[in-house]
């Protein structure tokens, strides 16, 4: 649905994409320089004598422009930017490989075959999880390949998180979107605990909420799609709830008012993850989609009960990631 | 040969809908209005009714019954709001009762209504594409959508009573074009264009001929059912105005919301937020129903948009 057309205002936007095509093989030389060691990327960046103060230039014309206007050309229907998406590639790596060092545990056991669906547990704030995990399989599997991942409601309702979210392939979280996006052939990340995961304290961490009322096993039954279940460990410490805060959160509109080390004191700056180890693990797809079918998404009594080995599934999947690592930094 | 009552027939679907069935298709057309436009084709016969006369519904029903009319199409709408807001309600809500009274005496066997996909209204929490069967939820602020909401409620209620008349409702997006004009162009027109701080949605427009390819294609075929005419593809807001050149001017909600007296605002009689809100959350609407019926539109999306700014900046030329 995305059509392929030049841009017709094209001289400021020329200008633009220069800089960013100068900004992005620099960051593209300077990861491919180093691609393991931490401690090396600084110096073998020197020796290769980066032109520092044109990098400077280019990171400043950049935040100059750092308003919606620039940011989103041609997307397809739901929103999605490949162009925002290939420009913020080189970030989402160093965010990987560096900041999180992501370990993928169980990859072979994503299906071959186009649409799946992709039940995770949910942690964090803002969606980190969703993201990374869509950055996991489409690096593994191409851009084709590229899963959306659901957001919950209050998200959406966020000025700049939400276009944000967008342009990276979120989508809000509901049955017409879901169906959508698996009767195209896209798959699809879900978290069916919903804001209830996102916002639970620090202290129920790992601790599986219910999940949902069986949407997402209703809707893959349908579509007959396989379900694998996805957990996702790191993601809780990038931002922990210390505790929420009730009465200015009903002042202020929200769903609820989180207070983590980072967030309301440091302000905006409190919205970057901390840097917790994370291990993304894939399990076994569900056998029940190997027959698919309406009746059976119809059956209540069957979808509760394979949400409820989901559930069971993802909480044992967590549990092991938990016993890879190390510790919550290490 | 079948009869075609167009009642607006001085707005910009209504007219160029009687001609171009007129001329084109060679079908009977009967334009209805309130006065006679200039220079109105041929073969268009123009009836003078005032549908905001509380005895409009039986003079319509007499010219059905004269004119022998197989085909009512209902397009009697402001084009944009008026700070007449009691006025509006009359022809809009009133008027399209008063048709409805008129049709069921005259047994007119199809109607089709002229409705608008902002009648889902812009709301956090609707899906990423609209079907038909969603719910009608408007904007408490905008008063000509809630009159469109309020009709829709009228037909389909009316439909439900009379079952021998098939009736086709037509929900189009914002249309655009080169010669298309209202609230929603001259918002795109201008050089700095206020936009919402923070939020980029999705848009969708529709050409102006495809939506009046759809039109006619419902007026002249049996389509029962509601249609939304889109076009396909979408296109973020920012993208709208950086392709037509404009100059966005973010502008926080609050404060926006709060420009009471800016003069456009003054001109619809509505709160910011009843135009605003469709500029701030989603709401585009899934196509595929009217492209199976109607053909598909001869232009996407962003064909459509690209096709009305050049015409618009072919005319600064002038």
């Amino acid at each position: 649905m995305s059509e392929t057309k030049p841009d017709p205002a094209g001289e400021g936007g020329e200008l633009w994409s220069g800089a960013l095509a100068g900004l992005r093989s620099e960051l593209r030389r300077r990861l491919s320089a180093a691609p393991g060691a931490d401690a090396g990327a600084e110096g073998d960046a020197e020796a290769e004598g980066i032109d520092w103060l044109a990098l400077a230039e280019d990171l400043r014309r950049r935040l100059g422009q750092l308003g919606m206007r620039e940011r989103s050309g041609e997307v397809d229907d739901f929103g999605l930017d490949p162009e925002m998406l290939r420009s913020a590639r080189p970030l989402f790596r160093l965010l990987r490989r560096r900041w999180w060092r992501i370990e993928v545990v169980g990859l072979e056991h994503v299906p071959a075959e186009q649409p799946v669906m992709f039940v995770a547990n949910h942690s964090g704030l803002l969606p980190w999880d969703g993201l990374a995990l869509a950055e996991t399989i489409e690096e593994a599997h191409g851009a084709a390949r590229r899963p959306r991942f659901l957001i919950a409601d209050w998200l959406i309702t966020l000025p700049f998180v939400q276009p944000a979210l967008a342009r990276l392939g979120g989508v809000r979280a509901c049955r017409e979107n879901a169906e959508r996006l698996l009767a195209t052939g896209r798959s699809v990340i879900a978290f069916p605990e919903g804001v209830k995961g996102a916002a639970k304290t620090f202290r129920d961490r790992y601790r599986l909420q219910r999940f949902g009322r069986g949407g997402a096993v209703r809707l893959a039954l349908a579509a007959g799609v396989p379900i694998v279940p996805v957990a996702i460990v790191g993601a809780e410490e990038t931002h922990p709830i210390l505790f929420k805060l009730a009465t200015p959160a009903r002042l202020l509109g929200l769903p609820f008012l989180p207070v983590t080390p980072t967030f309301p004191w440091l302000g905006p700056l409190g919205a970057l993850p901390l840097p917790s180890k994370w291990v993304i693990s894939f399990g076994e797809p569900l056998a029940a989609s190997a027959s698919p079918g309406a009746a059976q998404a119809d059956d209540d009594l069957l979808v509760a009960r394979l949400t409820e080995d989901l559930r069971t599934e993802v909480q044992r999947l967590v549990r092991e990631a938990l016993a890879i690592r190390k510790g919550v930094f290490a | 040969m079948p009869t075609i009552a167009i009642t607006g027939l001085r707005t910009f679907l209504g007219r160029r809908l009687a001609e171009r069935l007129a001329t084109e298709a060679g079908l009977r057309l009967v334009g209805l209005d309130r006065l006679r436009p200039h220079g109105l084709a041929a073969g268009v016969r123009f009836r003078e009714i005032d549908l905001t006369r509380p005895d409009a519904g039986s003079a319509l029903a007499d010219v059905f019954h004269k004119e022998d009319v197989d085909v009512v199409v209902h397009l009697a709408f402001r084009r944009e709001p008026t700070p007449d807001l009691d006025g509006d309600h009359e022809l809009e809500t009133i008027g399209s009762l008063h048709l409805l009274h008129a049709c069921a005496g005259a047994g007119v066997p199809r109607l089709v209504l002229g409705s608008t996909t902002m009648v889902y209204g812009p709301h956090p929490d609707n899906p990423n594409f609209l079907s038909e069967e969603h719910p009608l939820r408007g904007h408490p602020h905008a008063h000509c959508v809630q009159n469109r909401v309020e009709t829709e409620r009228l037909v389909t209620d009316w439909a439900a009573r009379h079952p021998g008349t098939s009736v086709t409702v037509l929900r189009p997006c914002w249309i655009v074009g080169p010669t298309y004009r209202d609230a929603v162009t001259r918002y795109f027109g201008r050089q700095v264009v206020p936009t919402l701080m923070g939020y980029d949605p999705l848009l969708q427009f529709v050409h102006e001929e495809d939506c009046l390819d759809a039109f006619a294609r419902a007026a002249t075929g049996h389509h029962p059912g509601v249609y939304n005419v889109v076009a396909p593809g979408v296109l973020p807001l920012s993208t709208v105005l950086r392709t037509a050149g404009k100059r966005p001017l973010p502008v926080p909600p609050p404060i926006l919301y709060r420009l009471r007296a800016y003069p456009s605002q003054a001109q619809t009689g509505d709160r910011p937020e009843g135009f605003y809100d469709y500029l701030r959350y989603l709401w585009v609407a899934d196509g595929r129903r009217g492209w199976e019926a109607f053909g598909r539109p001869l232009y996407t999306t962003r064909e459509a948009w690209m096709a009305a700014i050049s015409a618009a900046r072919m005319r600064s030329y002038r």
